[in-house]
C-alpha cells in the first residue's frame, strides 16, 4: 500500500519521454552472420535459464557469435519490452508469448520472417498462424502448448465410469458422477479473473465458433459462442464447479487429493503432477478436450522474433534456424518439457516414446486453432473475462454475449 | 583556494581570518560580502545537486509529464512515436466518470478508507496504551509482534492470509470445522472480500501507528498523570482528559499518513483478489495500474492519477483543518 502506483505510471512516462530525445537508429548497418558479434536474446522465466545450455552448443558451431541470454520474468516482460521499444534499446531477439504477438506487430517492432528459410508447412498450422498479420509472418514458432482434459481414472471408476469423456455431455456427466462419489467439485474451471479466457476458448472452438470472424470483426455473440458460454456456465449452474476464484490458485494439489478430479490445462501440468503428487501416477489420464461439433483446442506457446532495429539480423536468423531444427527441438523438449512446434521433431526418439499424454497433445496440436494476433489482445481477453465472470455468477449467456460483442467491436479495428 | 583570497590580493596564511574582521568593522565593500555569499551558495548547490537531479528526473518531470499526458490519448502506438499522441482536452477526465469501473473503484476505495483508517488508528492506539502501561516483561515481545507485519514483504503476508482465509483448508475454516460451523469463502464473496482486505491492511499498518503513538505516550510527563491521579481521576478519565488531548499532534500525523496510504491502496487487492470477485475489491490504484500497464491507456491512466491526487489533497487538507484547530 505504501507503493504509490501513480509514481510507476509516471516512471513509464519518463522512459517514453526519454525516447523522444534518443534518435532512431532503426535498421542501421547490418553485421554479416560470419563476422564476430554478440547476439542478445531475451527469454522468459524458466526458459531463460534453460536456454543457456542450448545456445552454448550453438556457439560451439558458430565461434564468431557470442549469445547473451537474459532471463526475464513472465510477469514483467510485457512492460520491459514496451519500455525497450520506446527507448529503442531492444535485444536482437526474443521469445514472444503467442498472445503478445499482435501488440508488438502493431508497434512495428518486429522483423518479418524470411519465408524462404522458414516454411509454414514445417510447423503445426496454429503455431504459425498466431504470428501472421495481413499475410506476413513476424515470428517463427518455437514451442507449442495446447489444452487437453486431465481426469482421474481411479476416481472415475469408483463413480462408475471407465471410459474417457469424448463429448461435452459425457464430460458433464463425469463431473456429476465425481461429485456424487464424494469429490468436493466435479471439475475445476476458472470462473473469473486474469486467465479465465483460457478455460473457455476450447469450448468456443469446439462449438465451431471464432474469436474473430471471417469479416474481421469479433464473433462473440454468434450462435456457437452463445452455445459455448451456455455449456461453460452449466458447470457453475449445477454446482459442479466453484463459482469463485482465488488468484494464484493451483489445481495440482486438489487434483492429487481428489477434491477436483478433472480440469483442462496445458502439457506442463504433466510434470507438475508427477513432481508434486507422485501418489497418483497412473491414476489419471490426459485426453483431448471433449467435443461438441469437433474436439478443437487452442494453441499457446512461444515464438522467436527478431527486432527491426537489430544490427545482427543474419546471426539471429542462424540461431532461430538452429533452435527450430527437429533435433534441437527434441532436446528442448527434454530440457523444458515444452512441446516442439516443428512437426518433424515429433519423430525424434525423445518424443516418440513419450507416452499417452504426448500422443494426446500431438493429436490436439494437429487440429487446434490459433489465438489471432490482436493489437489489443489484453483488453479483448479482459472483456471476455468480464463476461465469463458474469455468466459464472448466473447472468444470461445470450444477453451477456451481446454486450460483450459490443465492447469487443470497439477493440478491433 | 577561494575567490575571496584572489580578490583580496594578499596571499598567504591567515587570510581567511582577515575576512570576517574586514566585514566586522564595516570596511568590507559590498562586493566582498556577495562573494562570500556566492561561495556559500556554490557549495550549497554542489551538495544538493545529486538530490536535485534525482528529484527533477524522477519526481518533478514525471509529475509534469503525467499532467500533460492526461490531456492526450497516449496509447501503445505512441510508444515508438510519442509526439503523435493527440491532444484531447478534458476527454480523459470526463470519460472517467462515465466509466462504471472507475466509479466502482472510487466507491471501493472510499469504503476501504472509511473503515480501515479508524480501525488502524484505534488498534494502533490501543496497542500503544497497552504496551505503555505495565507488562514490562513482554513489552519487547509485543512490540516486535505488532511491528513485524509492517516490515514483512507483501508476498509473504499474502501467503499467510491466504492460509488464514482459505475456505477449505484455512485456519478459520479449520476452526469452524472443529466447532461445526460452516465458514464463508471470505475472498470469494462479493460482500466479504473487501472487509477481509481491510482486516489484513489494518493488521499490516497498525504496527507503524502503534510505534508513533508509543513515542507520543512516552512524551507525556508522568507528573501530569500523577497529578490527575491525586485529583481522583480514574483510568478512563485519565485517558480522556490527559492522554487523548496530549496525543493530538501524534494523532494528526498518524491520521493524515494512514489516510494517504489507504487512499493509495494497491497491494492488498493486487495480490489477494486481483480486484475480484466482480470488481468488488477494485481500487483506484489497481484500476489505474491495469489501464496503464495492461492496456497501455497512458493518457487515461494519467488522468486517473491526477483525480486520485486531487482527492488525496482535498481529504488531507480537510483533515489538517479539522484536527489542527483543536490542537492549537
Amino acid at each position: 500500500m505504501t507503493r504509490t502506483k501513480s509514481v510507476s505510471v509516471a516512471a513509464t512516462v519518463v522512459v517514453t519521454a526519454l525516447a523522444l530525445t534518443s534518435c532512431g537508429s532503426g535498421g542501421g548497418e547490418q553485421v554479416a552472420a560470419d563476422k564476430k558479434q554478440t547476439l542478445t536474446v531475451w527469454a522468459m522465466g524458466e526458459e531463460g535459464t534453460r536456454l543457456k545450455a542450448v545456445t552454448d552448443e550453438f556457439t560451439e558451431q558458430h565461434p564468431n557469435i557470442t549469445v547473451k541470454v537474459t532471463p526475464v520474468g513472465w510477469d514483467v516482460v510485457h512492460q520491459k519490452l514496451v519500455s525497450a521499444i520506446a527507448a529503442k534499446k531492444t535485444p536482437d531477439m526474443a521469445q514472444m508469448g503467442s498472445t503478445m504477438m499482435g501488440e508488438f506487430i502493431a508497434l512495428d517492432a518486429l522483423e518479418p520472417v524470411d519465408t524462404k528459410t522458414f516454411k509454414k508447412s514445417d510447423f503445426f498450422p496454429a503455431t504459425w498462424d498466431s504470428n501472421v498479420k495481413d499475410g506476413t509472418a513476424y515470428g517463427v514458432p518455437w514451442y507449442a502448448d495446447t489444452r487437453a482434459l486431465y481426469y482421474r481414472t481411479d476416481l472415475a471408476k469408483k463413480a462408475g465410469i471407465d471410459k474417457a469423456p469424448t463429448t461435452w455431455k459425457e464430460q458433464q456427466a463425469l463431473a456429476a458422477a465425481y461429485q456424487k462419489a464424494g469429490a468436493e467439485w466435479g471439475t475445476d474451471l476458472q470462473p473469473s479473473s486474469t486467465g479465465a479466457w483460457q478455460s473457455w476458448v476450447q469450448y468456443l472452438y469446439s462449438a465451431g465458433g471464432e474469436l474473430i470472424g471471417e469479416d474481421g470483426k469479433p464473433a462473440l455473440d454468434s450462435p456457437a459462442a452463445i452455445r459455448a458460454f451456455t455449456e461453460w456456465a452449466g458447470y457453475f449452474k449445477k454446482g459442479l464447479a466453484k463459482k469463485t476464484f482465488t488468484p494464484g490458485y493451483d489445481v495440482t494439489k486438489d487434483f492429487g487429493s481428489g477434491k477436483r478430479p478433472m480440469f483442462q490445462s496445458g502439457p506442463w501440468m504433466v510434470r507438475n503432477i508427477d513432481d508434486q503428487q507422485p501418489q497418483i501416477k497412473n491414476k489419471y489420464k490426459v485426453v483431448p478436450v471433449p467435443a461438441d461439433k469437433t474436439s478443437t483446442s487452442w494453441v499457446g506457446g512461444a515464438s522467436l522474433v527478431t527486432f527491426k532495429n537489430s544490427a545482427h539480423k543474419a546471426a539471429a536468423e542462424e540461431l532461430t534456424q538452429y533452435l527450430t531444427t527437429p533435433k534441437v527441438q527434441a532436446e528442448w523438449y527434454e530440457a523444458d518439457k515444452a512441446l516442439p512446434a516443428n512437426k518433424a521433431a515429433w519423430d525424434e526418439p525423445a518424443l516418440k516414446g513419450g507416452g499417452d499424454s504426448l500422443t494426446t497433445f500431438k493429436t490436439s496440436l494437429d487440429t487446434a486453432k490459433a489465438i489471432p494476433p490482436l493489437e489489443k489482445w489484453n483488453e479483448y481477453a479482459a472483456a471476455v473475462e468480464g463476461a465469463l465472470a458474469k455468466i459464472s455468477q448466473g447472468a444470461d449467456p445470450a444477453a451477456t454475449a451481446k454486450a460483450l460483442q459490443k465492447t469487443a467491436e470497439g477493440l478491433v479495428g | 583556494m577561494s575567490t575571496t583570497t584572489a580578490q583580496a590580493g594578499t596571499p598567504g596564511a591567515g587570510q581567511d581570518a582577515v575576512v570576517p574582521k574586514a566585514q566586522g568593522d564595516g570596511a568590507g565593500p559590498d562586493g566582498r560580502r556577495r562573494d562570500r555569499l556566492s561561495r556559500h551558495n556554490l557549495s550549497g548547490w554542489l551538495f544538493s545537486t545529486p538530490f536535485l537531479v534525482l528529484f527533477l528526473t524522477f519526481m518533478a518531470f514525471p509529475i509534469v509529464a503525467t499532467l500533460l499526458m492526461s490531456f492526450t490519448d497516449f496509447g501503445l502506438r505512441n510508444v515508438t512515436d510519442p509526439l503523435s499522441a493527440q491532444f484531447v482536452g478534458l476527454d480523459n477526465y470526463t470519460k472517467l466518470f462515465q466509466d462504471d469501473k472507475f466509479v466502482k473503484a472510487l466507491f471501493n476505495t472510499g469504503y476501504f478508507v472509511i473503515l480501515g483508517v479508524p480501525l488502524t488508528i484505534g488498534s494502533g492506539l490501543a496497542a500503544a496504551v497497552l504496551l505503555n502501561s505495565g507488562i514490562d516483561r513482554l513489552r519487547t515481545f509485543f512490540r516486535v509482534g505488532f511491528y513485524a507485519p509492517v516490515v514483512t514483504a507483501i508476498v509473504a503476508v499474502a501467503v499467510i492470509w491466504r492460509f488464514v482465509l482459505d475456505p477449505s483448508e484455512g485456519l478459520i475454516a479449520g476452526l469452524g470445522h472443529q466447532l461445526g460451523i460452516q465458514t464463508p469463502d471470505f475472498l470469494g464473496s462479493e460482500t466479504l472480500a473487501m472487509p477481509s482486505l481491510i482486516m489484513m491492511a489494518v493488521w499490516r499498518n497498525m504496527g507503524s501507528a502503534m510505534v508513533l503513538f508509543l513515542a507520543g505516550l512516552q512524551a507525556i510527563p508522568t507528573e501530569v498523570r500523577e497529578a490527575a491521579r491525586i485529583d481522583g481521576a480514574g483510568i478512563f478519565q485519565e485517558f480522556r482528559r490527559i492522554t487523548v488531548p496530549l496525543l493530538r499532534p501524534t494523532m494528526l500525523y498518524v491520521a493524515v499518513m494512514t489516510t494517504i496510504g489507504f487512499l493509495n491502496v494497491f497491494e492488498e487487492p493486487f495480490v489477494m483478489t486481483d480486484g475480484g470477485p466482480s470488481d468488488s475489491t477494485l481500487t483506484i490504484s489497481l484500476h489505474m495500474y491495469r489501464e496503464g500497464f495492461d492496456f497501455f491507456h497512458m493518457g487515461y491512466a494519467s488522468a486517473m492519477a491526477y483525480v486520485l491526487f486531487v482527492i488525496v489533497l482535498a481529504i488531507t487538507t480537510l483533515q489538517l483543518r479539522l484536527l489542527k484547530d483543536k490542537t492549537s
